[in-house]
C-alpha cells in the first residue's frame, strides 16, 4: 500500500536563484557608470559647444535637407519598388528579366559610387534629349544644368532604394496565401481590385516592418551625399568644424538628431503596424485612443 | 426541356504531363443537387474549378446557363476570352473552398459586402441589410462585427457560403467544404447547405459526406483517374453500384 501524499499547494513557491545574472549585472552597472564618468569629466567633449550648436539655425537647414532627402527618396524608392516588385512577379518573361536585372544591378553596387556616377553623368551624356528613339529629339538639355547636386542625390538615393523595397514588396506580396486571390477571383473582383483590396492590404503585414527599416538607412544614408557637396546635416558640421576645428562637439549634434529622428520613426512605425495587424490575431484590433492613453489590452472571449 | 445549368462535353484538363481530367460529360440541370464522390486524385476538385475557369480547360467545353465558359466563339473560330469577360463569368457562379479563404483583414460584415458593393456596385445600405439577412441565415449575425480568426472553423465556413451568397450566383460549387473541420463542426456546415438545397440552389458538391450526399443529392456522380465512372439517383449509385471502382470506393468510405 502506496500511503497518500501530502496536500501541496504550489502558490508562492520559492524562485530559482540565477547567481550568474547577478554577477552580469554588476559588470553591465560598473561600465556604465565608467561610460557616464567619461561622458562628464572629459573636457574633450565640450558639452559646451554641443550646447551652443544643437539648437543652431544652420543646423536646423541641414535637418531639413536630410529630411526632405529622405522623404523624396523613400518615395522614389517605394513607388519604384512597387512597379519593379509587380513586374517581377508578371505573366510577362521581358519584364521580369528587366526587373530582375534592375534589382541585381542597383544591389549589386554600392550606393556612394552609384551617387558620384549620377553626379558626374554629364561625362558620360554631355546633353540629355528627349524625343522618338532613334529618331528626332524635340527637347535637348545640357546635362551639368540638369543634374543638380540634389537631383543626383535624388537619383542616386531613390532609384537604389528601389531595388531594395522591390524586394521587401515582392516579400510581402508572396507571403499572402493564394487562397486569397482565388476566393477574389471566385467572387468576380478584377485582378486590380484583387491586388488593391485583399492582397496589398494583407501584404501590408510583412512590408511595413522591413520599410521601417529602409526609412531609417535612409535617412543615415543621406549623410553620403555630403560627398557631393549637398548640405545635409553631416555636410553642415563637417563645413562648420573644418573652420573651427571642434570635431567631436560637431559630430555629437549629428549624432544627436539623427537619434532623434530615427526614435520618432520607431514610433511612428509602431503605429502603422498596428493599423495593418488587423485580424491578424484572434485579439480584437486596439484602437489609437485605448494605445494612445496607454491602456491595456484586455483579450477578448474567443468562441471554439 | 430547358437549357442546363452546367453542361460540360468531353472536358479535359492536363498539368504539365499529367492528365487530370480525360474527357468529363455533366449536365447539371437548375435546382438540382450533384455530389461527385470519387478518390483523392479522382480530378473532382479539378473539374469543379474548371466550371468557373479557376483552371483553363485544354480540351472540351463547359456551359453554365447556356454560356460558354472562359472561350467565345467567333467568326467560326473559338479563342480564349479576355479577362474582363472571364471576372464578369464568375459572378454569377459562386464557389465554397476547402480552406474558407475569408478575408482575414475585414470583419465578417465587410467579408459578406465586398463583392456586391466594390464589384456589383450595391449600393452600401443595400447590400448591409443584404449581408445581416445572409448571416442570419446562416446563423452568425450575431458575429458580424468578428474577425475570421476569431471564429470557429465551421462558422468560417458557413461565413463563406453568406459571402458567396451575396453575389445572387444562380450556382454553387463546393470544394470539399468540410474536409477542414473538425468532426463535431461539420454538421453545421452540412446542415447549412441543405437548407440552400431545400431552397431550390443549384449546386455541385465535392465531398466525402456519403450521408450527405444520401440525404441531399439529387444526383450522385463518381469518379475516378479523370473520368466519370458512374452517375445516378443517390439510392442507385450508393446502394447498388454497378461498377467495380464505385463498389471498391464505397466499402472503403462507408
Amino acid at each position: 500500500m502506496t500511503s497518500e501524499p501530502p496536500e501541496i499547494d504550489v502558490a508562492g513557491a520559492a524562485h530559482t536563484r540565477h547567481p550568474l545574472r547577478w554577477v552580469a549585472s554588476v559588470v553591465l552597472l560598473v561600465l556604465a557608470a565608467q561610460l557616464v564618468s567619461l561622458l562628464v569629466t572629459n573636457p574633450n567633449f565640450q558639452w559646451d559647444v554641443v550646447g551652443s550648436y544643437v539648437n543652431a539655425q544652420i543646423i536646423g537647414q541641414g535637418i531639413a535637407t536630410t529630411l526632405l532627402l529622405t522623404v523624396i527618396a523613400m518615395t522614389v524608392g517605394v513607388v519604384l519598388g512597387v512597379l519593379l516588385a509587380v513586374g517581377r512577379l508578371s505573366e510577362n518573361p521581358v519584364a521580369r528579366a528587366a526587373c530582375g536585372l534592375y534589382v541585381w544591378f542597383f544591389r549589386g553596387t554600392p550606393v556612394l559610387v552609384q551617387l558620384v556616377l549620377w553626379y558626374n553623368l554629364s561625362y558620360l551624356l554631355p546633353e540629355i534629349s528627349f524625343g522618338i528613339p532613334f529618331g528626332p529629339e524635340f527637347v535637348t538639355a545640357d546635362t551639368n544644368v540638369l543634374i543638380t547636386p540634389l537631383l543626383a542625390a535624388i537619383l542616386g538615393l531613390g532609384l537604389n532604394e528601389g531595388a531594395y523595397m522591390a524586394e521587401i514588396i515582392r516579400g510581402g506580396l508572396m507571403s499572402v496565401d493564394p487562397g486569397q486571390s482565388e476566393a477574389a477571383a471566385a467572387l468576380g473582383m478584377s485582378s486590380g481590385r484583387t491586388f488593391r483590396r485583399i492582397v496589398l492590404p494583407q501584404a501590408m503585414r510583412f512590408i511595413i516592418p522591413p520599410t521601417g527599416s529602409q526609412v531609417i538607412s535612409m535617412l543615415k544614408a543621406t549623410s553620403l551625399v555630403s560627398v557631393i557637396a549637398l548640405s545635409d546635416l553631416l555636410y553642415t558640421v563637417q563645413s562648420i568644424y573644418n573652420r573651427t576645428f571642434q570635431t567631436i562637439p560637431l559630430l555629437i549634434v549629428a549624432c544627436i538628431w539623427y537619434l532623434i529622428i530615427t526614435s520618432i520613426l520607431y514610433v511612428g512605425q509602431s503605429f502603422i503596424e498596428r493599423h495593418y495587424a488587423r485580424g491578424a490575431t484572434r485579439n480584437a484590433p486596439q484602437s489609437f485612443w485605448a494605445f494612445a492613453t496607454f491602456r491595456r489590452r484586455r483579450p477578448t472571449e474567443v468562441t471554439s | 426541356m430547358s437549357v442546363p445549368m452546367v453542361r460540360a462535353r468531353a472536358v479535359r484538363k492536363r498539368f504539365g504531363h499529367l492528365e487530370v481530367l480525360k474527357g468529363i460529360d455533366l449536365d447539371v440541370q437548375p435546382g438540382e443537387v450533384v455530389v461527385i464522390l470519387g478518390p483523392s486524385g479522382s480530378g473532382k476538385s479539378t473539374f469543379l474549378r474548371c466550371v468557373n475557369h479557376l483552371e483553363t480547360i485544354d480540351g472540351g467545353a463547359i456551359h453554365v446557363d447556356g454560356e460558354l465558359i472562359g472561350f467565345e466563339v467567333k467568326g467560326g473560330k473559338v479563342r480564349h476570352l479576355r479577362k474582363r469577360e472571364i471576372t464578369r463569368q464568375r459572378r454569377e457562379i459562386g464557389m465554397v473552398f476547402q480552406q474558407f479563404n475569408l478575408f482575414p483583414h475585414m470583419t465578417v460584415l465587410q467579408n459578406v459586402m465586398e463583392a456586391p458593393v466594390g464589384v456589383r456596385g450595391e449600393p452600401r445600405d443595400e447590400a448591409k441589410e443584404r449581408a445581416y439577412a445572409l448571416l442570419r441565415r446562416v446563423g452568425l449575425e450575431d458575429k458580424a462585427a468578428a474577425y475570421p480568426r476569431q471564429l470557429s472553423g465551421g462558422q468560417q465556413q458557413r461565413v463563406a457560403i453568406a459571402r458567396a451568397l451575396a453575389m445572387r450566383p444562380k450556382l454553387m460549387l463546393f470544394d470539399e467544404p468540410t474536409s477542414a473541420l473538425d468532426p463535431e463542426l461539420v454538421g453545421e456546415v452540412l446542415a447549412t447547405m441543405k437548407s440552400l438545397a431545400e431552397d431550390g440552389l443549384t449546386m455541385i458538391v465535392v465531398t466525402h459526406e456519403i450521408g450527405f450526399a444520401r440525404e441531399v443529392a439529387d444526383r450522385v456522380v463518381f469518379m475516378d483517374g479523370g473520368v466519370v465512372v458512374e452517375s445516378g439517383p443517390p439510392a442507385k449509385v450508393l446502394d447498388d453500384p454497378s461498377n467495380e471502382r464505385t463498389k471498391a470506393f464505397l466499402s472503403r468510405v462507408l
